[in-house]
């Protein structure tokens, strides 16, 4: 049963969802239909975390089956130190979803169920057609629960948010095609696997429009400066269960997806304009951390401190060393937890007051102590208090930072202190100052939701304290990464010549 | 005895149409019995067509009845998809005509007939042949379109698309006696050759004449700029008429096209520029046409507009080496899939007169009729192109075919023009899911058409898994 680990990970809640769609289940028994299946996929996710070994910083639990022979098309799956985290991610996370929300419609938790599935196949995924299959089938169930259950303007933001991702995608998908020509042209193989991808040599013209192609679609999904603008927007008016995925889970796979395809692939055009993509990291930062002290909409508001976020996460891989590459891998589950939890509890206040300004808010901490408590601890943790998960990461990410290029890593250093202000004052003025009238007959959470959320809370204070068994499944990984980088590095410094010229094709007659 | 299995599918469907003639003069032959047979004598080819021997991937020199025609892999997958579509087709029409006036005994028949000349078009490999194929499925199309000839909006349709397509065949017959003259005969085989050995350019006879065939090819194929009578003969069509059309008769066309060209392969070279901009202009103004359209048919015709475009893009990326067709086939297989689907749904959530047709008049569909709406959204998505659907593989095999002829710009072209065309097949998605229904979507009883639009949405998913050779 285990050598299929991951395929039952991801075709489980695709089937589960499937079928609470075609049987007429009720709203609570699809609700406990996806509380199993998330709970099933969570004990394997554990499994898969527990005996995963790292130490050779290779692909383990490998899958293979051939989909297209001619064409080298196969489903092949695989978890290496840089997926590991995000994979476990994409499986732990999702039973809080289904305790605190009780009250969905049927199709919204099979839409939940499906893109759990999808995001697992995306990140499991090791040839690239495959990858893309996931990666497109994820965007579906995010379409329809913003679109059918999202807040009064939910229109124009599923609108916005479909027409970006698909157009990144489609000009993802060019690129593919273009890799899979390449690796036939240099080596009259059909192949579409990752492995094969990173050894090709690529130079030219085109390789670069590639590489602008693949960068596109993922920093739409990420989103990086300056294309964030659907994030605001579909945060806020998607219902808080899906901002939770796309926040903790689906931006995720962004930056897996640049580690995993973009680095290896594209290593010359990537050191050429890592500086470039570095900035817009910062930018997106700044820019992001300002326009969320602005707000008065408390979600519009965690919004844009998880863009900002999303913005440091980035600038550890364009860094381009190790340290940075490291705090990346381990920002993701950090943030992931972190800015989850956040998004949960705003959902939960949200429910119960029906109300998302600021100003509404006061004086929560008397009423409900132990909601306030939860809050504090992934709040720290979103700003990087030394002693949570967000510390490790963000200190190795400023660290890489400093070695790259020291006037950036100043500039994201002061970003920081922006999160920690915006952040402080947001609880301030939502947990101490005068009691407000909204939350008169608020109740502190109770003992199922603490239950639900204890458990990652404290996966929060492990991972600031002890990271070191984290550390050691995706370093193995990291360091095989970092061979590659050290290589981009050399270009980048223009130490050694590029290897040979990559396949350059005609281009078409305009 | 070769060459007599070669067409035992064009005798199947002629025999038919003949039997379903004979059949309707007698008037205790009902509406219901007709259409049973029409559906039967449709799946009875099918399975002809699939039992039948093909010789290996297409050689230009291979030959039955002399010469005259071509029989491969290649014809062989088109002539079954030209007679799946005539099956669903039929499907679709039976229930369509239990709630529309304007049924005639004789309508399966020419339907039957209409599958015969594309199927003879399909293997032909002789000018004259060519014309005798593209006439029998031209009037017999002619027919269907204008079965209830008290209807103005049909008899409209029917006469902007006889004019045109006269016009058409009359180039087609101009440009045949041009190259009979540049070439001294009309077998492609023997016109490739003659174009080998001189020359093209130095034969204005031969340029001149397969130009003027290059324009009727571009007429029947709907392609830019030879496309503005489609969306209004698309429109004045009876719903299943006009599936059929947007599917079969453009397969028929695209299968002589693409022998034709591989066939002279010096021929597609020296027209290799034009099909770029031709396919470029297709597509992208298709997608504007599509853009502004607020009736569904409409919409889809000048869909078929865009995909005619993705189409040739195959085309130009053809290679006489080693030509198998599978892309244009499997594309072929998987547009008519999604489109007869569609179409198929219309047949029967159209209601009595065809009076729901306009994107608002589908709104809320998921709520009232559930499992409809899944299968129309899952035909558009595979028309747009989003995987796991039969629609993405077809585009991943067409661009990745034009990569790999060197023609990336086209291929990014291509890209484009998906999603441009994602704003109106997002739109019907977002007018039946995220919209509230203003009526309960009442139906006449019927079980054909449904059947036939879950059979096609099932069909999307499971064509992606033939496997297709670059």
């Amino acid at each position: 049963m285990f050598e299929h680990l991951i395929s039952i990970m991801i075709f489980v809640p695709i089937i589960a969802g499937l079928v609470t769609f075609v049987l007429p289940l009720s709203r609570e028994a699809a609700r406990i239909v996806g509380l199993a299946v998330s709970v099933v996929v969570v004990l394997l996710g554990l499994k898969l975390f527990l005996s995963f070994s790292g130490a050779s910083g290779s692909f383990e639990f490998v899958e293979y089956a051939p989909i297209n022979e001619s064409l080298g098309i196969a489903y092949s799956l695989g978890v290496d130190g840089i997926s590991i985290l995000v994979l476990s991610a994409a499986a732990l996370l999702f039973p809080m979803v289904y305790l605190l929300f009780q009250t969905k419609a049927k199709g919204y938790y099979a839409n939940l169920l499906i893109v759990q599935g999808a995001m697992i196949g995306a990140v499991a995924a090791t040839d690239m057609v495959l990858f893309y299959v996931f990666w497109e089938v994820m965007l579906l169930p995010v379409f329809f629960m913003i679109g059918l259950y999202g807040g009064p303007n939910r229109l124009p933001a599923t609108i916005k948010i479909t027409i970006y991702t698909i157009a990144g995608s489609l000009l993802m998908l060019a690129s593919i095609i273009y890799l899979g020509i390449s690796y036939h042209a240099q080596s009259g193989e059909w192949s579409f696997a990752m492995t094969n991808f990173s050894e090709m040599s690529l130079t030219g013209s085109t390789a670069t429009l590639a590489f602008v192609g693949f960068m596109i679609a993922f920093a739409i999904k990420i989103p990086l400066f300056p294309f964030h603008t659907w994030l605001p927007d579909a945060y806020t008016e998607a219902p808080t269960a899906t901002t939770f995925v796309l926040s903790a889970v689906m931006a995720k796979i962004g930056v897996y997806g640049v580690i995993r395809f973009v680095v290896p692939v594209f290593d010359e055009s990537f050191a050429r304009y890592a500086l470039i993509l570095a900035c817009s990291g910062v930018i997106g930062m700044m820019y992001c951390g300002i326009a969320a002290l602005a707000q008065k909409d408390f979600k519009r508001m965690l919004a844009f401190s998880s863009a900002s976020h999303m913005g440091i996460i980035a600038l550890g891989i364009f860094c381009m060393n190790i340290q940075a590459l490291t705090g990346t891998l381990y920002q993701i589950v950090a943030h992931a937890t972190s800015t989850g939890v956040l998004f949960l509890l705003l959902g939960i206040i949200e429910e119960r007051t029906e109300s998302r300004n600021i100003d509404d808010f006061g004086g929560l901490a008397a009423k409900a102590p132990v909601f306030a408590f939860f809050f504090a601890v992934a709040m720290l943790a979103s700003v990087g208090l030394p002693g949570t998960s967000g510390f490790i990461g963000e200190f190795l990410i400023i660290l890489g930072a400093v070695k790259f290029n020291p006037i950036i890593a100043v500039f994201a250093g002061t970003t920081l202190i922006i999160g920690v202000c915006y952040m402080l004052w947001l609880f301030q003025r939502v947990f101490f100052e005068k009691p407000s009238s909204k939350l008169a007959d608020f109740s502190d959470l109770s003992a199922i939701e603490i239950l639900t959320i204890l458990p990652i809370v404290i996966l929060i204070v492990v991972m600031g304290i002890y990271p070191q068994p984290f550390i050691a499944k995706i370093e193995p990984s990291a360091e095989r990464q970092m061979a590659v980088i050290q290589k981009v590095q050399q270009i980048a410094d223009n130490r050694i010549e590029p290897l040979k010229p990559g396949q350059e094709l005609k281009t078409g007659d305009l | 005895m070769h060459d007599f299995m070669a067409i035992l599918p064009l005798v199947a469907t002629g025999a038919g149409a003949i039997l379903v003639m004979l059949a309707a003069a007698f008037e205790s032959f009902k509406k219901e019995g007709i259409s049973i047979l029409g559906i039967g004598l449709f799946a009875f080819a099918f399975f002809v067509q699939l039992t039948v021997e093909s010789g290996a991937p297409i050689t230009p020199y291979g030959s039955v009845f002399n010469g005259m025609l071509v029989t491969s892999t290649f014809t062989k997958g088109a002539g079954l998809i030209i007679l799946a579509c005539g099956f669903f087709s039929a499907i679709a029409s039976q229930t369509y005509f239990t709630q529309n006036e304007g049924f005639v005994l004789e309508y399966y028949c020419m339907m039957l007939f209409a599958a015969c000349g594309m199927l003879l078009m399909t293997m032909a490999a002789e000018l004259i042949t060519v014309f005798i194929a593209l006439e029998i499925m031209s009037l017999a199309i002619y027919t269907l379109i204008a079965s209830d000839r008290r209807s103005v909006l049909r008899s409209e349709a029917v006469l902007k698309y006889l004019m045109l397509g006269a016009f058409a065949g009359a180039f087609f017959v101009m440009g045949s006696v041009f190259i009979y003259a540049g070439a001294k005969s009309t077998k492609f085989a023997d016109i490739g050759q003659v174009v080998a050995e001189t020359g093209f350019l130095t034969n204005p006879a031969l340029v001149g004449g397969s130009l003027l065939i290059l324009v009727a090819f571009l007429f029947k194929a709907a392609a830019f700029p030879f496309h503005a009578w489609v969306v209004d003969v698309y429109d004045g069509a009876p719903v299943p008429v006009t599936g059929f059309m947007a599917t079969a008769v453009k397969t028929a066309v695209f299968a002589v096209f693409a022998n034709f060209l591989v066939i002279n392969g010096q021929l597609q070279e020296g027209w290799v520029n034009y099909l770029f901009y031709i396919s470029v202009l297709t597509m992208f103004v298709g997608n504007l046409i599509a853009i502004g359209q607020n009736s569904l048919k409409r919409m889809l015709a000048a869909s078929g507009i865009v995909h005619t475009g993705y189409l040739i893009i195959a085309l130009v990326a053809v290679n006489s080496e080693g030509f198998t067709g599978s892309t244009i086939i499997f594309y072929l297989a998987a547009y008519a899939a999604s489109t007869l689907g569609i179409f198929a749904a219309l047949s029967y959530l159209g209601g009595e007169g065809e009076k729901r047709n306009s994107f608002e008049d589908f709104n809320g569909l998921a709520k009232v009729r559930p499992y409809s709406a899944a299968c129309i959204a899952i035909f558009l998505l595979s028309m747009a192109g989003i995987p796991p659907t039969a629609g993405f593989m077809g585009k991943f095999y067409i661009i990745a075919g034009a990569f790999q002829g060197g023609y990336i710009s086209l291929g990014v072209l291509g890209i484009f023009s998906s999603i441009l065309s994602m704003w109106y097949y997002l739109r019907l998605i977002i007018a039946m899911y995220f919209r509230e229904p203003e009526e309960d979507f009442e139906v006449a009883e019927m079980t054909l058409a449904p059947l036939g639009t879950f059979v096609l949405a099932l069909s999307v998913f499971a064509i992606s898994f033939i496997p297709v050779v670059i």
